[in-house]
């Protein structure tokens, strides 16, 4: 009898120990945070914990009843992580989504607070935050800003006498001059260049600008002429040797290295690509372009972009009030300034100063008339897989009627 | 039975006494029991709760749709195994790409292995320090070993071509990660890069096993180097290559950060394998149900090849 008491109160140490120990905070703090709202802020941009850090504590200096938690989850998995827990009902107060696949997920169950009402959307360009917006709520707002169309070498191409390539005759041009001249024309990184470079490249070869969320309603089909014509077209640069050698195994880091060591001119990547090779090469002066895949006069957008990191409040949360102010305090300028500059993101903010080269150089791309990345009008990763998958195919050899008729059947295969 | 010594006294009292004793005995062996029950509960709640309940779970998803986020799910039957069997080229070029892998980790690592272990077999000061090396793969992190490796085959800026070319061998450069020929072999050879010290310490310890007078005797009869490894070496070193070959398996074929940081299972899914077909499905497509049945398909064929091993390898089991 005594051993079994005996035994019965060592399980209910070990298992108040063990619950303490769960515990992540004493009481003392409790005590001090009592009398504090305490918000989380959940994101994915773990480069830029450093420059949040200032601004959240800027923020609990001016308003001392409210403290700020960020939690940061690694990007890839994202987006199953951050859904489960804000779809739990436990999810964090603020939080940043992807715009297209994640966003139609939370915002069909309702985790979103509505926006609509807030006096801080002013500050913000309204063209670029469209991809928050839900039966005409503003459920989240996109507050960095993305061009994902190549970034080129400005120095190489002042050097070879180069002009940016208006149309695709010309682009073909520009790339027999870097090649007989020695650059790689293009680098592309096999690992994420398939996903970035097609959109692009099918900006202007579409038939209408939501071919793509029609490819999951089974109105278009990735064997119609237009996406055939786009994978012959990345068919024809990769035949012609304008991509360096063996693109596919090549990873982005290593074609940014390329690309720093001004070895090619033109990066398969995007705007977001810039403040890194400049760390590798101060030197370099480099600038964005666009493949235009048609004649000048039958162009219909100069590039891509695309608004993301959209913030969000949680519909389910108790302190919608706080949050929401957390929000309008990125939203000042000169804190957004501060994070822009600090990060090197563009931001879908008006009046907002940047004071690198790039970002004003990308800055110049908000007069431009840029269609929203095709890609994030996908609700179906599937989809959007089978045409990276088909870009791929293309380069490994695989003609692009056969490309596109196996991303098809995947199409197929998804949407049934 | 009666003795008139003192130690016959004694006897008799024990035989007289048996009944009781036994008695006594079971009951404080029952009450024992019993405590010793409460000593395995936390590793049985720890084994149920992060093993089994996961497992059972899975079965139970494997028959819905469930997209992992969603409240609602439907029970779909057993529509996710048939999509899976008869409607998923990915499932099966994953299988496939898991069978390549599994076989060309399984071959190399046990052969080089084995070479090794019987090089560094004695417990000298050079060997120790040989053994400490091979080991060392094992406790880098595999993400780090996958940023090196993924550098080191970068078909422009990797070591591996800049070497070839360097020597003139540039005919055997590759895009070792960009080929969808080759890319899972390259990942494989990371693998088994990783991983062949730890099994190779396996083979130590049933090298030093063996008894030297086998070693002695075969000597004075004779034998070649070949005969020795063939007649004693290789017989009796069966148990530890039954765990080398089974743990090797089932190490390959749930490998997953090595081909999720170097390739991410492209190009063209040429290096997906279950485990990152698995992950995608899940947590890329928001298939749980679709995934879970994978999972269970994926444990049973991991089943499958184990029982399978062991039952083959058994054969071989020496005892001296």
């Amino acid at each position: 009898m005594k051993r079994k008491l005996a035994l019965i109160l060592t399980l209910a140490m070990v298992l108040s120990l063990a619950l303490a120990g769960c515990s992540s905070k004493d009481s003392s703090t409790d005590a001090k945070d009592s009398a504090k709202h305490t918000i989380t802020f959940l994101h994915w941009r773990g480069e830029d914990t450093e420059v949040f850090n200032k601004i959240i504590a800027e923020f609990e200096k001016a308003n001392p009843d409210i403290k700020v938690e960020m939690n940061v989850l690694p990007s890839d998995s994202y987006i199953a992580n951050a859904s489960a827990t804000l779809l739990s009902g436990k999810g964090s107060d603020v939080f940043a989504s992807f715009p297209g696949s994640q966003f139609e997920a939370l915002q069909d169950s309702g985790v979103y607070a509505d926006l609509s009402n807030e006096s801080f959307l002013s500050k913000f360009s309204e063209s670029l935050i469209e991809a928050g917006k839900s039966d005409g709520k503003q459920l989240a707002v996109p507050y960095q800003l993305v061009y994902n169309i190549p970034v080129y070498n400005k120095g190489i191409f002042k050097k070879l006498n180069l002009d940016v390539p208006k149309d695709w005759n010309s682009f073909l041009k520009v790339s027999k001059t870097l090649k007989d001249n020695g650059y790689d024309p293009i680098l592309f990184a096999g690992d994420v260049s398939p996903s970035q470079f097609i959109n692009p490249m099918v900006m202007n070869n579409e038939p209408t600008d939501d071919a793509f969320p029609k490819l999951e309603t089974g109105e278009e089909k990735l064997t119609n002429d237009w996406f055939v014509k786009t994978l012959s077209q990345i068919k024809e640069l990769n035949d012609k040797g304008y991509f360096q050698k063996d693109p596919l195994g090549t990873k982005k880091e290593g074609a940014a290295a390329l690309f720093a060591q001004e070895k090619g001119a033109i990066l398969a990547l995007g705007s977001y690509m810039m403040s890194a090779v400049k760390q590798q090469n101060p030197n370099i002066e480099q600038g964005l372009l666009s493949p235009i895949t048609v004649d000048a006069s039958q162009m219909k957008y100069e590039g891509i972009h695309t608004a993301t990191f959209m913030l969000g409040v949680n519909a389910k949360s108790k302190n919608q009030a706080e949050a929401k102010k957390f929000i309008e305090f990125l939203t000042d300028p000169k804190i957004a300034a501060e994070y822009a500059n600090g990060t090197g993101q563009m931001l879908t903010l008006k009046d907002v100063k940047y004071d690198s080269p790039e970002l004003t150089e990308s800055a110049k791309w908000l007069d431009k008339k840029t269609l929203f990345q095709p890609r994030y009008t996908l609700k179906k990763e599937q989809v959007s897989k089978a045409i990276e998958t088909a870009v791929q195919d293309v380069l490994s050899g695989v003609e692009p009627e056969k490309a596109a008729k196996k991303a098809q059947e995947e199409v197929d295969r998804a949407i049934k | 039975m009666q003795s008139n010594n003192s130690a016959g006294k004694v006897i008799e009292s024990n035989l007289g006494t048996p009944p009781y004793s036994s008695l006594q005995t079971k009951t404080k062996k029952r009450k024992v029991n019993t405590v010793l029950f409460w000593f395995i509960l936390p590793g049985f709640l720890i084994y149920s709760i992060f093993y089994a309940g996961p497992t059972v779970f899975a079965l139970y998803l494997s028959f819905t749709d469930w997209n992992g986020v969603a409240d609602a799910y439907n029970f779909v039957g057993l529509s996710n195994y048939k999509e899976l069997l008869t409607d998923s080229p990915i499932f099966t070029q994953s299988l496939g790409n898991n069978l390549k892998f599994t076989l060309t980790v399984l071959i190399f690592q046990t052969i080089l292995s084995l070479f090794f272990a019987i090089l560094v077999a004695k417990n000298s000061k050079k060997n120790v320090f040989f053994r400490a090396i091979f080991f060392f793969p094992t406790i880098v992190a595999s993400v780090s070993i996958a940023f090196i490796w993924t550098f080191m085959y970068d078909p422009n800026i990797g070591v591996i071509n800049s070497l070839l070319n360097k020597v003139g061998l540039e005919q055997l450069g590759q895009s070792w990660l960009g080929n969808q020929k080759i890319a899972i072999y390259s990942l494989a050879f990371v693998q088994f890069w990783a991983h062949t010290g730890q099994v190779l310490i396996i083979f130590v310890a049933g090298l030093q096993a063996i008894p030297k007078e086998l070693y002695e005797a075969i000597s004075l009869e004779g034998a070649t180097k070949w005969q020795t490894f063939r007649h004693i070496t290789w017989p009796l070193l069966a148990p530890s290559a039954t765990i080398v070959i089974a743990y090797t398996t089932i190490q390959s074929f749930k490998a997953f950060d090595l081909v999720i940081a170097m390739t991410g299972g492209g190009p063209s899914h040429s290096t997906e394998i279950l485990s990152t077909f698995l992950y995608h499905e899940a947590f890329t497509n928001f298939r749980f149900g679709y995934s879970s049945a994978a999972s269970v398909i994926f444990m049973i064929i991991i089943a499958v090849i184990t029982v399978l091993q062991f039952k083959l390898l058994k054969s071989d089991d020496v005892k001296y």
